[in-house]
């Protein structure tokens, strides 16, 4: 172990190539393991807030909001209606969306989001007010001015003071804050949470859309979650017989899923793995043809050296252990170090692109046997070369 | 009974359609403790010879018995460790492991047999003070003269406490002065009880040993 150690160290030059493009071929690999495990523990996380038990639904077909279009399809009446057919459904919240609104505090600007709900909004995605309280049924029912807002509406308008009880106004409109939203970061598509104000849904139909009838979108919760799946299926048969939908016609509506949400974030991971993996599959394939060149190359240049082993006492697979040892101990500091390197890589991916990576003992795992399989399929023909070497021939004058 | 024995023996090696007979049928022993010098003209067979007796190789036929053991017909394995354990080279070119201190190298044959770490390395310092370089241990081979070289390669070959110690042209590369000093080394080695067997030019060097053979085209004369 020892002198393999300082065998490897004598050819330093020739074991820090190898040790190189091992290390870049560890370090892809270990991304993509982590990439994959931080996709899954993103999706999972993202699934905990969005509820595992919750169903989305989203007015407007497929198509008419890939073309930009918002179409009014669901109504407030529906929310109703579905909590008198589904016995399991425990929680429907329903969402009105408001873009661009210009809200001020004094001489703050600021430009956001506004979001028509219930009460029920702020449980139903599990977002605790942390500051003064929520809304209620009868800020609901009397159509008042009260609303909850984010983290950076709280920053950008109120700095350090309390904004709870202060009048804001959101499109000239003065609305009183009771209650601030805790920190909630990104959602899985990217759009930031906590910039958004929620008013009572009845508010903002009437004041901000205009609207007696239509919303953009509502939440239902179950409480038998292992049977979502059917009652997606039944959600979306329900809808269309509501909403009286033609058989030959898509669905004017979506809805989303927790199992959409892991099926587009695998999907996403997938591509970057597809990438990464090739790349990193090379590397270690021609690192390890460097590595088999280089050591057979050693082993020419090494013969003496094999050849009074021999002479000594070693057995053909002293030589071989030996060699294989020499190859696995570079493997795997290039194991190690590629390691590192995905670390830092992955700092700066996150960085850029905001890529779930997620590093435990799994991505070590799996970069540290691949190495191991590169030093010994990379070192087992010069070993074995090395051991086929007669004393007699090595050590001649 | 002699340590070992030779019956006959010849070497012939193939080069393509061609055969070199390069041992003719040698017969001949070496007795516990003895010194011998072999000496010949260049080409005679003595490097041959001395890898028979080293079990470096197997003799094409005849019969080579070693403390009582037929080596015709042991595995390259067995062969291996009859080296490590009865059998001492030093070498002409010294072949020590240059990326190694002159301590690993005088330990590398306890390597490749189980051993007590630890009473390996008493060992290897107290090899190393009989041969006068314990101020050296911690020197790369390169570091060292070839005088310096060759003692630490003798101090390698009896770690084992091998009975036959193999020397082919030990004195070669060196010169007159220090050839002397490795002489003595080796006699004394010699005095402690071990066989020794020398290859030499030099009448001077043969002039150590108890017995000389002389070797010519394949034949002991
Ligand atoms: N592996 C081999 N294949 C073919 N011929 C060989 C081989 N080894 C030795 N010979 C031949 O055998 C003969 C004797 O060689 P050997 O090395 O034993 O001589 P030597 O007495 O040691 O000579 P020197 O004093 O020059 O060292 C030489 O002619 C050599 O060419
Ligand atoms: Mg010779």
């Amino acid at each position: 172990m020892k002198q393999a150690i300082q065998a490897v160290m004598a050819y330093r030059v020739r074991s820090f190539f190898c040790l190189i493009s091992v290390a870049l071929g560890i370090s892809s690999i270990a991304v993509i393991v982590a990439a994959t495990e931080g996709a899954y523990k993103r999706a999972f996380e993202i699934v905990g807030r969005f509820g595992p038990d919750s169903l989305l639904v989203i007015g407007g077909s497929e198509e008419s909001r890939a073309l930009g279009r918002w179409p009014k399809t669901i109504k407030l009446a529906y929310v109703e209606a579905v909590r008198q057919a589904f016995p399991t459904v425990y929680m429907v919240v329903p969402m009105t969306f408001v873009g661009d609104i210009p809200v001020s505090f004094r001489d703050k600007k600021y430009q956001t989001r506004v979001i028509g709900s219930t009460a029920d909004y702020t449980r139903a995605w599990t977002w605790p007010v942390i500051q003064g309280s929520d809304f209620t049924e009868e800020d609901i029912k009397g159509i008042r001015n009260v609303g909850l807002i984010g983290q950076e509406v709280s920053r950008e308008l109120f700095g350090e003071t309390d904004p709870v009880g202060k009048y804001i106004l959101v499109r000239r409109i003065p609305v009183q804050v009771v209650g601030v939203l805790a920190e909630r970061g990104i959602t899985g598509g990217g759009h930031k949470l906590d910039n958004r104000i929620v008013l009572p849904i009845t508010t903002v139909m009437k004041k901000f859309v205009n609207e007696t009838q239509y919303i953009t979108a509502f939440r239902a919760r179950f409480v038998d979650q292992h049977n979502l799946k059917a009652r997606e299926e039944e959600l979306r048969l329900f809808l269309r017989q509501e909403m009286r939908t033609a058989d030959d016609q898509p669905d004017p509506f979506r809805i989303v899923s927790p199992t959409a949400i892991i099926k587009f974030l695998v999907a996403l991971t997938g591509s970057l793995v597809a990438f990464i993996g090739i790349a990193g599959i090379i590397c270690l394939i021609v690192a390890g043809f460097v590595l088999a060149n280089l050591f057979l190359l050693s082993v020419k240049e090494r013969t003496k050296e094999i050849g009074i082993r021999r002479a000594i006492g070693a057995r053909r697979r002293d030589i071989v252990t030996q060699f294989l040892g020499e190859s696995v101990i570079i493997t795997s500091i290039g194991g190690i170090v590629g390691f590192i390197l995905a670390l830092l890589g992955s700092r700066l991916l996150t960085y850029i692109a905001e890529f779930p990576m997620y590093f435990s003992w799994k991505a070590f795992a799996v970069g540290m046997g691949l190495s191991w399989i590169v030093g010994i399929a990379s070192g087992l023909q010069p070993a074995s070369r090395a051991a086929q070497i007669e004393p007699i021939e090595a050590i001649r004058e | 009974m002699p340590l070992c024995s030779m019956e006959n023996v010849t070497k012939t090696y193939r080069l393509g359609s061609q055969t070199v007979e390069v041992l003719r049928g040698v017969s001949f022993g070496i007795e516990q403790g003895e010194f011998v010098a072999i000496i010949g003209p260049s080409g005679a067979g003595k490097t041959t010879l001395m890898n028979l007796l080293g079990c470096l190789d197997v003799p094409t036929s005849g019969r080579y018995m070693l403390s009582g053991r037929d080596m015709s017909n042991l595995t390259d394995d067995e062969l291996s460790l009859i080296r490590n354990e009865h059998i001492g080279f030093v070498f002409q070119n010294f072949y020590l492991i240059p990326y190694a201190t002159v301590f690993e190298n005088v330990l590398l044959p306890t390597l490749y047999r189980d051993h007590n770490t630890n009473e390996a390395a008493k060992l290897a310092s107290r090899l190393l003070e009989m041969v006068g370089l314990q101020e050296r241990d911690k020197f790369r081979p390169g570091q060292l003269s070839g005088g310096e070289q060759q003692r630490v390669a003798i101090a390698r070959a009896i770690i084992n406490n091998p009975e036959l110690v193999l020397a082919d042209e030990p004195t070669g590369q060196l010169d007159s002065k220090t050839a002397t000093e490795i002489m003595k080394i080796l006699a004394r080695m010699n005095q402690d009880g071990k066989a020794v067997a020398i290859i030499t030019h030099d009448v001077n060097i043969a002039s150590y040993a108890q017995r000389t053979i002389r070797m010519e085209d394949g034949l002991i004369v």
